[in-house]
């Protein structure tokens, strides 16, 4: 099925806060799955995907212990704090390029390359073994593949957009990722009661007059 | 903005101007989305038809209504229905309305209407596609109802008190945009000048409606009456406006769009401070000034409401006018900066109901000083989102402390300042507003208590070293990560936070309700509880086929008899 971009991103930032990530990183979750779909790429997928590994559960384990030198977890890294990390350090990527992995759901790495890029206002490259991706913040270019599961990745400042992909306005995410982004969403629903039915909408004189 | 008016008086403080009491008392004015749309058509000379009107005398079926712009056409699709009335409620939990419509991009073929046909009288239960920018849906004011078919049908005329007594023929109970059930993004629409403006898509919806809803109201009554039936006479119709019911799902919409909501808020208060900043007034300004307060005057006698809240709004608003009356008649209004005496002594003399009526009135003679700043309306700066982590401690505690600082003291502990929860109920993805210590909803709590936040936040960072870069406490503290990314947005976005608490024992969000229905023009306010309100818009107006320069802008008053 076809859905507009601000459908996958409510149900994008309404799933990453249902598997318990904070608002915040849920927030950028949203956009980043937003723009990798806008790209014609499986954000829809690969958050999916991540949130199925539960790391919300011990994040701490999941993030770079340090934002000096390459950057390396506990465990693999979370895409979702890394990418935030890299997103927030963008004037530290002029500097010198950043080393981090391995990274679980590396895909969405880019998109937070991509917000980089938007604060750099120039181009992020982003390489791994097999794989690099341009990008100008707007528009992605991208030779080889990425591994679904882990990755190690240098980001760097630079590079030259020469065949960006086609932008997309829809988004036909998989069905049972969609699925499964609903089923974490759910999870940020309260069970209805008939108290809150009357209060918490707050009905009150009469809507039918 | 434009650069070219010269500001001596400097806009209102964002801590004056973003309090819940003020932003409850807004009124509309020249840059309201219904005003701005309507002077646009107009000034453009946007072109309207009937292609369609397929409709049986039971009131079912189905009508198109087009309007042909510069370089595009918008049809709006109308399905009528005939609802049992114990089907009929305004409550989003609804399942069934007495008339459902989408605003189509460009105009639909038969095929395309068929498609509709199969979702959208299903509102949320259907689907539409990037061709539909708005899906929504009307409810019929059964006694207004009735009586206009009976009057019209018999050859008479609607009893004007009734009409006054009401206002509408129909309300909508939701007007969905913005890529809501599938419709077209509003990214995908905003470049176009004439949709660049907020809500432009959703406003010309309703203005559609409002001319549909007329031509059913007719056809009924010569179903039922046939060559006994009258049509409406045009200042009855004139008189109607499309009523809306804005229930809490639209509180927290101010509250998570920062960006935009300043936006509005900036541009008025830039519109208030070029007019307080004009020396001398020209006799055909104030003139103009006269005359838009006398139609306010008549506006706000028309003004009814039963909620206890709001009635003592309108008696402090009543007698406001009256002294503003009294003022406004004791000078001549020309020298020596007149605008900004007049709100300096509205700050003493009026409730806020009566500052905020004057601060949106004064706008009136001044077009070329107010109406461009519409286009600063908009929010096109999406990189306000993304986080400076390179931004020191320091920095980030003290754009926390300037919207904020009132707030680190609050006890938020204590029951009444975090009484309630906002969240969103399983049954109909619905905002609520709960009692946190008698539901258990706080695991289900939406991040719509920015005070609170900000409040956790400045003492987290307190102990840190105040030259850090902010990315290093955010890797270690996510919770505050939407915080601090609000904290940042306040640097282009000084009104993006409301100072107020918005969870505690005595928030009315009508409040919110009202500052943003104020900003798409409507008038009227009526609350029918705590959290949710109904309005009117578009009375006054003119209808597509009447509007023109000389009818596309002051419609919101109503004409006082001579």
């Amino acid at each position: 099925m076809s859905f507009a971009l601000n459908e996958i991103e409510a149900t994008a930032k309404r799933a990453t806060r249902g598997a318990g990530y904070d608002w915040g990183l849920a927030e950028d979750a949203s956009k980043a799955v937003r723009w990798l779909c806008a790209q014609g790429l499986d954000g829809a997928g690969a958050l999916a995907a991540l949130l199925s590994l539960g790391f919300a559960a011990d994040l701490l384990c999941h993030r770079p212990r340090s934002l000096g030198g390459a950057w390396r977890g506990e465990e693999a890294l979370c895409p979702l704090t890394t990418g935030a990390a890299l997103s927030d350090c963008a004037s530290q990527l002029a500097q010198a390029p950043i080393q981090m992995g391995p990274v679980a759901q590396p895909l969405l790495v880019l998109s937070f390359a991509a917000m980089a890029a938007r604060r750099l206002k120039g181009c992020v490259t982003v390489t791994a073994e097999g794989f690099s991706a341009v990008t100008d913040g707007a528009a992605i270019q991208i030779t080889g593949d990425l591994p679904d599961s882990t990755a190690d990745l240098q980001v760097a400042a630079g590079g030259v957009l020469e065949a960006p992909r086609s932008g997309q306005s829809r988004a036909e995410p998989d069905a049972a990722a969609w699925d499964t982004l609903n089923q974490f969403a759910h999870k940020t629903y309260a069970p209805a009661t008939e108290q809150s039915r009357l209060l918490g909408a707050g009905a009150g004189l009469s809507d039918n007059d | 903005m434009e650069t070219t008016a010269q500001t001596t008086i400097s806009r209102r403080d964002p801590g004056q101007v973003m309090r819940l009491d003020r932003l409850g008392s807004l009124h509309q004015c020249r840059l309201s989305f219904m005003r701005v749309l309507t002077r646009r058509m107009a000034r453009e000379n946007w072109s309207f038809a009937r292609p369609k009107f397929d409709i049986d005398a039971n009131g079912v079926g189905v009508a198109v209504y087009t309007a042909t712009g510069p370089a595009r056409t918008y049809s709006l699709v109308a399905f009528a229905h005939d609802l049992p009335p114990e089907m009929r409620s305004d409550r989003v939990i609804a399942t069934a309305w007495d008339a459902t419509f989408t605003l189509f991009d460009g105009i639909p073929t038969g095929d395309d209407i068929e498609r509709l046909s199969q979702n959208v009288p299903h509102q949320e239960a259907g689907r539409v596609n990037e061709k539909s920018l708005s899906v929504s849906r009307a409810n019929r004011s059964v006694r207004l109802w009735a009586h206009f078919v009976d009057a019209l049908s018999q050859g008479r005329q609607p009893d004007p008190e009734q009409v006054d007594a009401v206002g509408y023929l129909m309300r909508t109970t939701a007007v969905y945009g913005s890529g809501k059930l599938g419709a077209a993004d509003r990214e995908a629409i905003a470049d176009r000048p004439e949709l660049n403006a907020p809500f432009q898509a959703e406003m010309l919806s309703v203005f559609l409606t409002r001319a549909f809803v007329r031509d059913l109201v007719e056809h009924m009554a010569r179903a039922k009456g046939g060559d006994q039936a009258v049509r409406l006479a045009p200042e009855t119709a004139k008189r109607l406006g499309i009523g809306n019911s804005t229930g809490l799902g639209m509180a927290p919409y101010i509250v998570n769009h920062p960006v935009l909501f300043n936006n509005w808020i900036m541009a008025r208060e830039e519109a208030i401070a070029r007019v307080r900043s004009v020396e001398t007034a020209s006799e055909a300004e104030v003139a103009c000034f006269r005359r838009m307060l006398r139609r306010s005057e008549l506006s706000v006698a028309r003004w009814r409401s039963e909620h206890p809240v709001q009635i003592d709004k309108l008696a402090d608003l009543n007698a406001d006018l009256e002294a503003l009356s009294a003022r406004v008649a004791a000078e001549d209004l020309i020298g020596d900066h007149p605008w900004d005496r007049l709100v300096r002594w509205s700050e003493t003399a009026l409730t806020l109901e009566g500052q905020e009526l004057v601060a949106s009135l004064i706008l009136e003679p001044y077009s070329e000083l107010v109406d461009g700043l519409s286009d600063c309306m908009a929010d096109a700066n999406k990189d306000a989102f993304l986080i400076d982590g390179a931004m020191p401690v320091a920095q980030v505690r003290d754009l926390i402390a300037t919207s904020f600082a009132w707030a680190f003291d609050l006890d938020w502990e204590a029951r009444e300042n975090c009484a309630r929860a906002w969240y969103v109920s399983e049954e109909k993805l619905e905002p609520r507003m709960g009692e946190r210590f008698e539901e258990p909803i706080a695991p289900y709590e939406q991040p719509l208590a920015p005070a609170r936040d900000a409040a956790a936040a400045h003492a987290a960072l307190a102990d840190w070293d105040g030259a850090a870069p902010i990315a290093e406490f955010l890797l270690r503290h996510p919770e505050h990560r939407h915080t601090v990314r609000r904290a940042q947005m306040t640097q282009v976005a000084p009104y993006g936070e409301i100072r107020d608490n918005t969870i505690s024992d005595r928030v009315l969000p009508i409040d919110m309700l009202r500052a943003k229905l104020a900003f798409f023009g409507a008038t009227h306010f009526d609350p029918r509880s705590d959290r949710w309100v109904r309005i009117c818009m578009y009375s006054g107006a003119p209808y597509p086929e009447e509007l023109s320069p000389d009818t596309a802008d002051l419609w919101v008053y109503p004409e006082v008899d001579q």
